[in-house]
């Protein structure tokens, strides 16, 4: 009887040693899932004179998660809603610009827009699948330029009504690999870009 | 007889050192060289819970504003996806004197800041970030605080290393 409570004992403290191994096993850091190679989001900020720099670098899939589960009120569905700013002569709805967008896409490569006034110059034109906006300064100390691919403000203007498809355009844009944003001033420069590298 | 007692003499502690082990421990670490102090304080996570379980409710319970209550889904597929990203910096702040740098290596976020000479190190698995986060209700108990940190384990989730030579270490084991 004494062998039999003495070998219960045993068996209790190996079954012991089991769990305490056990649990530690499961609490050491195990191997995450080898993912595949996804694109990155690139931030750049360089302000010279305060001599700070920032970079956040992104993966594409954390964006789009973030956008998949936007609440109700800032996306519904992947639609932005819009209306008409305000009641000025200059409204322009999304059905406006998309209709307008239809007739500026079928004329290919040409120059949309083009403003010069003493403070800068704004140009907006279309150079094979981009969409390019550029802004300059006279002095040429501050630039911004955006470059968005066609496929992009296809998807964005794909919604109906006075709303645009945020969700498609962020998927037509994950396949970009390049800049997007380029802001260059006096004191900064911001530069935002997608590309495999992490 | 005898055997029974050495074997009840071991095993008491063996299972209560076990139990202690197998629920987890937190060492908090500190040293001051100025003032030769060293403290070594281990909490046992499952006491640390049981104590946060006898605080009065009102008093724990962490109310998120329902404002951002509403992006906690968003802030939990946010981190589900970063966890199964690849590695890399995420983050890196720059300025004269100061640094700021998260990183993501596995299953662990890395936050580093240099500031001025005393520096911190913080790390966080993504999976205690995740059970942390409230879920529908936006209410998080400090009991549940203290049980997240099993996600921790075999972590050294704080060092501060200060100017004067303080150090400061939490682990989780």
């Amino acid at each position: 009887m004494e062998r039999v409570r003495t070998g219960r004992g045993l068996a209790l403290a190996a079954g012991g040693a089991l769990l305490l191994a056990a649990s530690a096993g499961a609490a050491a850091p195990g191997g995450s899932p080898a993912p595949g190679r996804g694109a990155w989001v690139h931030v750049r900020v360089e302000e010279e004179g305060r001599g700070s720099k920032v970079a956040v670098n992104l993966p594409i899939s954390v964006v789009d998660a973030a956008l998949q589960a936007a609440p109700e009120t800032i996306a519904a569905d992947g639609h932005i809603h819009l209306g008409r700013y305000g009641h000025d002569r200059h409204d322009l709805s999304v059905a406006d610009l998309r209709r307008a967008w239809a007739e500026l896409k079928s004329s290919g490569d040409a120059e949309f827009v083009s403003v010069e006034d003493d403070d800068e110059t704004v140009k907006i034109s279309r150079a094979g699948g981009l969409v390019l906006v550029h802004v300059e300064k006279p002095s040429g100390k501050e630039s911004v330029r955006v470059e968005v691919p066609i496929e992009v403000v296809d998807a964005l203007l794909s919604a109906q009504g006075d709303e645009l498809n945020v969700r498609a355009a962020f998927a037509e844009l994950q396949k970009r690999r390049g800049d997007i944003v380029r802001v260059h001033d006096e004191n900064s420069t911001v530069r935002i870009w997608i590309d495999e590298a992490n | 007889m005898l055997k029974m007692v050495l074997i009840g003499a071991v095993a008491v502690p063996a299972i209560a050192v076990g139990s202690v082990a197998a629920t987890g421990v937190v060492v908090v670490d500190v040293k001051e060289p100025r003032e030769g102090h060293h403290f070594v304080v281990p909490v046992p996570l499952a006491l640390a819970q049981a104590a946060a379980a006898f605080v009065p409710e009102s008093k724990t319970r962490v109310r998120i504003p329902e404002k951002a209550a509403r992006y906690l889904p968003v802030a939990r597929q946010a981190l589900e996806a970063l966890a199964a990203a690849e590695d890399g910096e995420l983050v890196r702040v720059e300025e004269p004197g100061e640094k700021v740098s998260i990183r993501k290596e596995a299953d662990v976020l890395h936050i580093q800041v240099d500031d001025h000479g005393e520096q911190v190190n913080v790390q966080v698995p993504i999976r205690l970030a995740l059970s942390v986060l409230p879920e529908a209700g936006g209410r998080i108990t400090a009991s549940d605080a203290v049980w997240a940190l099993q996600h921790a384990r075999l972590t050294q989730v704080v060092d501060v290393q200060g100017k004067d030579g303080e150090h400061v270490t939490v682990t989780v084991y």
